[in-house]
């Protein structure tokens, strides 16, 4: 599965949900996949996109919140499966795009490329609800799950890397803007 | 770890006074609409942790593992309407900085930075230093208005001044501690 495949069902399956994507090309392949306000793109502070979501889950809790990171960002933060498991969110889902490349800056290998495991070390730090999928399947499978098991969630998706198409626009004024206009 | 700030009020030991200017900046960030704080602790910051536990129950507090994370839920926590402060000691400002600068003022995302200071007049820790006396020169590299506290009956108000310029201009801005406000000058090492 290329991770364009994997963000675009997971745009399909998110319409009403706030989605916080990791700057790069899961940005941009968001932003492909489908442009709305309720996306929000980062364009710098790598590694947060799982925070930005937490404080999100946290200060909204009536809402799903999904985190779309990558496994090189999610590297920068780790410390943030230990908050979130702590925190508990139960609608707070993250989702690490894993190609086992930072693919943005030129495909030099991860840590995943050679054995990390992030759906351990979340399940280590005490993540409730913990998952690796490597197909379209999979991954709608643990959608399913994911609907009717309180979180958070942290899941990893096997990808591989794929060539973005297009950019999101670069005002961040603008795209926080809409984001909390939408979100209301 | 999210608890009520009610819960801090229980690490430190019974009968402790809090004192004047912690109790201030509890005052200021519940006067200036702050009811999410996001913290890394250290030894001066548990003093205002201790007064929002006792005179602003209300507020809940999350701790981080690291400042730059911090920034992170505390940005989130904004982009859902709260109005987040943050309590974190200088050193953790060089944790924090890209964060700051790529998330906080790139989107216009406010913030009140609370920042116990090391490195200042008061320290006895050589390796405090040269973080402590960068930060003032990275927050104006950065344009982030900050003020000091001097005085612990000025800090209420000087935190309410800054609160309001964050969340009415969208800016983040930084409150510094100084040592000589926050640790007793006599016999001061903590």
């Amino acid at each position: 599965m290329n991770r364009s495949d994997a963000i675009a069902l997971l745009s399909r399956a998110f319409t009403d949900e706030p989605v916080v994507v990791s700057l790069g090309h899961p940005a941009y392949e968001l932003f492909a996949a489908g442009d709305r306000p309720l996306n929000f793109y980062t364009w710098g502070s790598m590694g947060l996109t799982s925070s930005i979501a937490l404080g999100l889950a946290l200060a909204r809790p009536e809402r799903r919140v999904v985190a779309l990171d990558g496994d090189g960002s999610l590297l920068m933060n780790l410390g943030s499966l230990a908050t979130i498991a702590a925190c508990s969110s139960p609608k707070l889902l993250v989702f690490v795009l894993d190609n086992g490349q930072y693919g943005t800056t030129g495909g030099q290998q991860t840590a995943t490329a050679r054995g990390a495991d992030l759906e351990a070390a979340a399940r280590a730090m005490g993540v409730a609800r913990t998952a690796t999928v490597r197909d379209p399947a999979g991954l709608e499978a643990v959608l399913d799950a994911s609907r009717t098991n309180p979180g958070p969630w942290v899941i990893v998706v096997k990808v591989k890397e794929s060539a973005p198409t297009a950019k999101p626009p670069l005002d961040c004024v603008y795209i926080k803007q809409r984001f909390m206009a939408a979100l209301g | 770890m999210t608890d009520q700030a009610a819960g801090n009020a229980r690490d430190r030991s019974p009968g402790s006074v809090v004192p004047r200017w912690a109790i201030g900046v509890s005052d200021g960030l519940w006067a200036g609409g702050c009811r999410e704080v996001v913290y890394v602790p250290d030894n001066p910051l548990s003093h205002i942790l201790a007064a929002l536990g006792r005179d602003h129950p209300a507020v809940r507090a999350t701790l981080a593992t690291r400042e730059e994370e911090a920034v992170g839920i505390a940005a989130g926590l904004h982009l859902g309407g709260a109005r987040p402060a943050l309590l974190m000691q200088s050193s953790g400002v060089g944790n924090a900085l890209n964060a700051v600068g790529s998330l906080l003022v790139a989107y216009q995302i406010p913030v009140v930075m609370v920042i116990s200071m090391r490195g200042d007049p008061g320290e006895w820790n050589w390796a405090q230093v040269p973080m402590g006396r960068a930060v003032v020169p990275v927050l104006d590299a950065l344009g982030v208005q900050h003020l000091s506290i001097e005085r612990g009956d000025e800090s209420r108000d000087i935190v309410l001044a800054l609160a309001n310029l964050a969340f009415g201009t969208r800016v983040p801005v930084a409150c510094l501690l100084p040592r000589r406000l926050t640790v007793p000058v006599e016999g001061g090492r903590a």
